[in-house]
């Protein structure tokens, strides 16, 4: 019956491909699984696939790592479309083109002045620390992330399985900070941990927590990392858009907790962590 | 109507997994990186038309596919899906496997030898981890299509990797009683 699985070597391959990326309905999973066990050598064959697929993942996965080139982060932040955006497309030019023409004059030439590009937006006034401008753009880059928003998730399936990745979590980016991690508990302030990530920052590693709102869709993050040696450890609150930043070093670490948040909220949040930060290490 | 704020955060979020699209897809990272300003560019100018219940980076990975086609349109370099052509489009390619540098050449060289039409829906599935659904979406071709140049792109992959050159045409598969 196996033999007859596949009437071409191509829907063999196809099958199997599916196979080995998940994508077969249940009955046909089980129908390619059994005709693998019975046929080996077809076995090795789809390792050699499985192993072309982490030598990919192992090649270009560090490209997600690197730091986003600068000139990409200033196009997303300073890009102005040339064409008026109206969501009406042809329509809505020929409109404006009308009454150019309808109205003709300074009034038409005013319109038209308006629908050119607006010059570019002046550079964005940043933090005065670089690394908190590094945290702040951390949590641009990875909270509005769905699938991969964290490294290491701590859900686990019970209680236990959760505590033991809190663990797992906090040891690692101990390890690599060479810092005391605390995993902050905003439980009270109504965020669930969802896991964290380490991250390249200039002069050693960060370390990015990320939170959930219980029940909701709001982010926030915290980045932990060693500050730069003139880094004042005065407690600092700067707006960037929507996104509102709270940072202060103390014992030997600079936390900068990010969030889309009214200034108050944050600052609850700021208060909690500031609390429940680690005693610095014993000397 | 200006781009809003939220939306330029939620695109910053795609950059990284973008680029590496991007820098699988063209192995010269300035080009990559131009191809990855292009989509972001175009993304920019269409925000509008982004639906909030899709997922931005399935849409912006759309996005660069269509600039990359534009761009090997521009360039004549592109082919047509066709057993045969295929063939001889690798042969053009030249046969050195590149035997005399580490596994890591032999990859992406390799990979730049696989057409288009397969590398793209390759990596879409393998590096980023798209499913064949959000696959056909970005690239507009039915799921079968999706499967099948999956499975003929790891074929030639191996092919490749193993310093064969890739199989042309089908055999039948023999029937054992």
């Amino acid at each position: 019956m196996s033999a007859h699985l596949f009437s071409t070597p191509d829907e063999r391959d196809a099958a199997l491909s599916a196979w080995l990326d998940g994508e077969l309905p249940p009955a046909r999973r089980a129908e390619v699984e059994a005709w693998l066990q019975a046929n080996p050598d077809e076995a090795a064959h789809l390792r050699l696939w499985a192993a072309d697929r982490d030598a990919l993942r192992a090649r270009f996965g560090p490209v997600e790592a690197e730091p986003v080139p600068e000139r990409l982060q200033q196009l997303v932040w300073q890009h102005t479309p040339e064409a008026a955006p109206a969501g009406s497309g042809w329509r809505g030019r020929w409109a404006a083109a009308f009454a150019v023409f309808m109205v003709g004059g300074l009034v038409g030439a005013g319109l038209v002045w308006r629908l050119q590009p607006a010059p570019a937006a002046v550079a964005r006034a940043g933090p005065a620390e670089g690394w908190v401008q590094r945290a702040a753009l951390a949590h641009s880059v990875y909270v509005p992330e769905q699938r991969h928003p964290v490294e290491v998730a701590v859900a686990g399936r019970t209680a236990d399985e959760s505590r033991a990745q809190e663990e797992h979590l906090s040891r690692w980016l101990t390890r690599r900070l060479d810092l005391p991690v605390k995993l902050f508990d905003l439980r009270e302030q109504g965020y669930e941990l969802v896991g964290g990530r380490l991250l390249p920052d200039a002069g050693g590693p960060g370390a990015q927590l990320m939170y959930q709102a219980s029940g909701g869709s709001t982010r926030v993050t915290v980045y932990l990392r060693k500050p730069d040696e003139a880094a004042p450890a005065a407690f600092r609150y700067e707006r960037d858009g929507e996104v509102g930043l709270f940072y202060w070093v103390e014992a030997g670490t600079g936390y900068a907790l990010a969030g889309s948040l009214p200034r108050a909220q944050l600052l609850a949040l700021a208060e909690a962590i500031h609390r429940q930060q680690p005693l610095p290490a014993p000397k | 109507m200006s781009v809003p704020t939220s939306f330029r955060q939620q695109l910053l979020g795609t950059i990284p997994r973008l680029r590496r699209y991007a820098h699988s897809l063209v192995m010269d990272a300035a080009a990559a990186d131009d191809l990855v300003q292009t989509a972001l560019e175009r993304a920019l100018s269409h925000w509008h038309q982004f639906d909030q219940q899709r997922d931005l980076l399935v849409w912006v990975i759309g996005i660069a596919h269509n600039a990359h086609m534009d761009s090997l349109r521009r360039g004549g370099r592109l082919s047509i899906v066709d057993p045969h052509e295929l063939q001889a489009e690798q042969d053009r390619r030249g046969s050195d496997p590149g035997a005399d540098v580490g596994l890591r050449m032999d990859l992406a060289a390799a990979l730049q030898r696989l057409p288009v039409e397969q590398r793209e829906p390759l990596l879409l599935v393998t590096l980023e981890e798209l499913s064949y659904a959000e696959c056909a979406e970005v690239l507009r071709i039915p799921i079968g299509t999706v499967m099948s140049r999956i499975s003929r792109g790891r074929v030639a992959l191996r092919a490749l990797l193993d310093g064969r050159p890739p199989a042309p045409a089908a055999q039948p598969l023999r029937r054992v009683v």
